[in-house]
């Protein structure tokens, strides 16, 4: 019931406020609008997903958790150019933000899953050899050795740690971690004080003359949609071994043509094979944005400034490259207002109590 | 058992064989035919298969010998890259100070799990036909990828692997001039890693058995000789250790106790569960689970469980501690244990009764076991590996 109407009252608010509430968006025919309450959860399974969230034992050797890669003091991303992945290895895309993964419609920078399936994404984290190479039939088998899951997962699902619980569990984790209190959303509903002058300045120069809301609009600040912006790569990748290793090894498994010479991250193109998808990646969502540097699939841009900047040359260069780019002439304090929008997207930091995690417990030999 | 020809043994070999495993008839039929040519018959057991020296190595079609091979298997086999984190080469479990194991009751198995069985000796398992403690796979090319991806052994995913020998420059050369392949493939890796343990074999003339067999008469002591006749005789040991691998390749339940280490370690009850749900035994199995049930997890059939494949008696010296589950650290407690009969189970094998056997016959017995090891242990010093470097 509480699922039904989280949904409906999501449908109807998103309706009402592109009526209502959208912005002259400056010939762009996109708009922006506050983010819809979140769907809601069942506080029990959320919290049992909160416990999985932090523990290492969801990964084949122990050693990392969820929060390795995304952590809540560093915007629910771990702060590197490109993510660390399973020890022995180094993965090749920086690590995106979770806060608001409950409203992305494709998840990965290369979009390869449905974000409409978050236990799916939970599973690829879990038993992908680049990121916490677990046995889905493996850590099932530790979690019945620890009592706190024992009662949690008997509570939540009236039946035992299972392989399933844990991915619907961790997603209803996911599912409450969303922007709060946010100035923007505030100004959209009606609050002209919650933006400062430079901030609304910005705002007008997202949607006009710097263009920034041809992609990223709607309440996500996000089309969904893959473009090519020509972001430099990111040599790194290529120069460290175990980086160039994992990059291979994910796309020989995707089935990528002539993977062993590939020395550029193809995007989309890994999930489509169709050359016109070359180098273009999942538009990101903009909320929260102030908190996630790096930016960018390779992380190659440290700073908000240095993404201004880019997008104020018209991009970078390479296949496929969007034909909405194009140099802007963005004059000094433009960039300085765009960057204050910006930081006007972030909300009350969402920080999660970290859980006290309970060690493992003999179990009576023969009665499992 | 006894078999009439290699047939029968070959169709006995491929019994045990899992699913997923790769079947080398061809190569169990080397195995076997070089089992047979190279015992000696003599009056004394002539019921079996004939103890002796060792043949040749059995060398299977698809995987000839060479110096290079051998090479590049030993950098692997003691090459970390090939697990799941990095962190678990096969020689830690597989150590040569260990005597090829890993010295523990239960092998220490992958970082946050443990191991459920023994670790077992690499010194002359390229005789088996019949791999792991159950028999479950034909080859040592196919123990190789089951033990490096294995999720409580080696945990390492084969495509990840595979990408890291190709980032090494040194394997590149060494496998294209091995295989003659542009980039290095795990397959071969797991080709090479088993031709560098083909190697790992006693030398008759450094076991004062075989020099015995080969007709010095002084390589044993009194005792010892004495210990044969029991071995052969009163104690029945014959029954299934037999052949110049001392093993029938049979599996048996002889009622082993278990190991403590399951009631004590949550990490050992956590692998035994997991053990039980991987091999698909019915859910009622799985519920009770509480010891390894052998054999039976590869035919399901209760006749089966707690049958394990005889192991070789070769080398025993440096192999503690004894049986798949270790319950014996020490060689004593092994020949004790067969004097009273064997351990308690319903599905224990017949062939065991209690012996009746001396104190002096105990200590005859064991003077015979420690003549079939070499006498010196078979030491390799673990190689320098070669390093990544950046790819152009």
């Amino acid at each position: 019931m509480d699922f039904v109407r989280a949904v409906g009252c999501r449908i109807l608010s998103g309706l009402l406020l592109t009526a209502w509430v959208s912005l002259p968006a400056a010939g762009w025919g996109a708009s922006l609008s506050p983010l819809p309450a979140p769907k809601a959860q069942k506080p029990a399974q959320a919290d049992l997903g909160r416990y999985l969230f932090f523990d290492p034992r969801l990964s084949g050797d122990g050693g990392i958790s969820c929060s390795t890669c995304h952590q809540p003091a560093k915007g629910w991303g771990d702060g590197q150019a490109l993510s660390t992945g399973y020890p022995g290895s180094q993965y090749f895309r920086n690590a995106q933000t979770l806060l608001n993964a409950t409203y992305h419609q494709r998840v990965f920078w290369d979009g390869r899953l449905s974000g409409a399936d978050l236990p799916t994404l939970v599973r690829d984290h879990l038993t992908e050899a680049h990121f916490m190479l677990v046995d889905g039939r493996l850590f099932p088998e530790r979690l019945k050795q620890i009592p706190l899951y024992v009662n949690k997962f008997k509570e939540v699902y009236g039946g035992e740690p299972s392989f399933g619980g844990t991915l619907k569990a961790v997603a209803a984790f996911l599912h409450t971690i969303t922007s709060r209190n946010v100035p923007f959303d505030r100004y959209l509903k009606g609050d002209k004080q919650a933006l400062s002058s430079q901030a609304r300045k910005g705002l007008a120069v997202f949607q006009g003359k710097a263009g920034c809301v041809q992609c990223h609009n709607g309440f996500l600040l996000s089309d969904g949609e893959f473009h090519a912006l020509g972001v430099p790569e990111n040599k790194q990748i290529f120069k460290e071994p175990l980086r160039h290793i994992t990059f291979r090894r994910f796309n020989k498994v995707i089935g990528v043509p002539n993977y062993m010479n590939l020395r550029a991250d193809a995007g989309l193109y890994v999930v489509t094979k169709e050359e016109s998808d070359r180098g273009k990646f999942r538009t990101p969502t903009l909320r929260e944005v102030a908190r996630t540097a790096p930016y960018m699939h390779n992380g190659v841009f440290a700073t908000l400034e240095d993404v201004v900047d880019f997008y104020d040359k018209g991009g970078g260069r390479g296949p496929n490259k969007s034909p909405r780019l194009k140099p802007l002439g963005l004059k000094v304090d433009e960039r300085k207002a765009l960057v204050e929008f910006l930081k006007s997207l972030s909300g009350d930091p969402v920080f999660i109590k970290e859980p006290e995690l309970p060690d493992y417990e003999i179990r009576e030999l023969g009665r499992n | 058992m006894k078999f009439a020809n290699s047939v029968e043994i070959e169709e006995a070999a491929m019994k045990g064989r899992r699913k997923n495993g790769f079947v080398g008839s061809s190569m169990a039929a080397c195995v076997i035919a070089a089992l047979l040519i190279g015992g000696s018959g003599s009056a004394q057991d002539e019921k079996f298969p004939p103890l002796g020296p060792l043949p040749p190595v059995p060398i299977p079609v698809d995987n000839p010998m060479s110096q290079g091979k051998v090479e590049l298997g030993k950098l692997l086999f003691f090459d970390a890259r090939l697990s799941g984190d990095a962190s678990t080469s096969c020689a830690s479990c597989h150590s040569p100070e260990s005597g090829w194991g890993d010295g523990g009751d239960l092998s220490r198995g992958y970082p946050g799990t443990q191991h459920w069985r023994n670790s077992q000796t690499i010194l002359n398992s390229a005789y088996y036909a019949k791999l792991f403690w159950a028999g479950e796979v034909p080859s040592l090319e196919a123990q190789a990828k089951s033990a490096a991806t294995g999720n409580v052994a080696g945990n390492g995913d084969t495509m990840m692997m595979e990408e890291r020998l190709r980032q090494v420059p040194e394997y590149v050369k060494r496998f294209r001039e091995v295989f003659g392949t542009a980039w290095p493939t795990i397959d071969d890796a797991w080709r090479a890693i088993s031709a560098f343990e083909r190697t790992l074999v006693s030398h008759a003339k450094d076991v004062p058995f075989d020099r015995y067999k080969k007709g010095d008469g002084k390589a044993l002591s009194e005792s010892a000789k004495q210990g044969l006749t029991l071995f052969l005789g009163k104690a029945r040991c014959v029954q299934c250790h037999h052949g110049p691998l001392f093993s029938d390749e049979d599996y048996h339940n002889i009622g082993v106790p278990k190991n403590p280490g399951f009631e004590e370690d949550p990490l050992r009850q956590i692998t035994l569960r997991f053990q039980h749900v991987i091999r698909g035994v019915p859910e009622s199995v799985y519920r009770k689970a509480d010891r390894d049930l052998g054999l039976y997890y590869t035919t399901k059939r209760d006749a089966d469980r707690g049958r394990f494949r005889t192991p070789s008696l070769r080398e025993l010296k440096y192999t503690a501690p004894y049986m798949h589950n270790g319950a014996f650290f020490e060689l004593e407690e092994v020949i004790d244990f067969y004097d009273e009969g064997g351990g308690q189970d319903p599905n224990k094998s017949p062939l065991l009764k209690p012996l009746g056997l001396s104190d002096q016959e105990k200590e005859d017995l064991l003077a015979f076991l420690l003549s079939i090891s070499s006498d010196k242990p078979l030491l390799v010093q673990p190689p320098e590996l070669p390093p990544y470097a950046v790819m152009p």
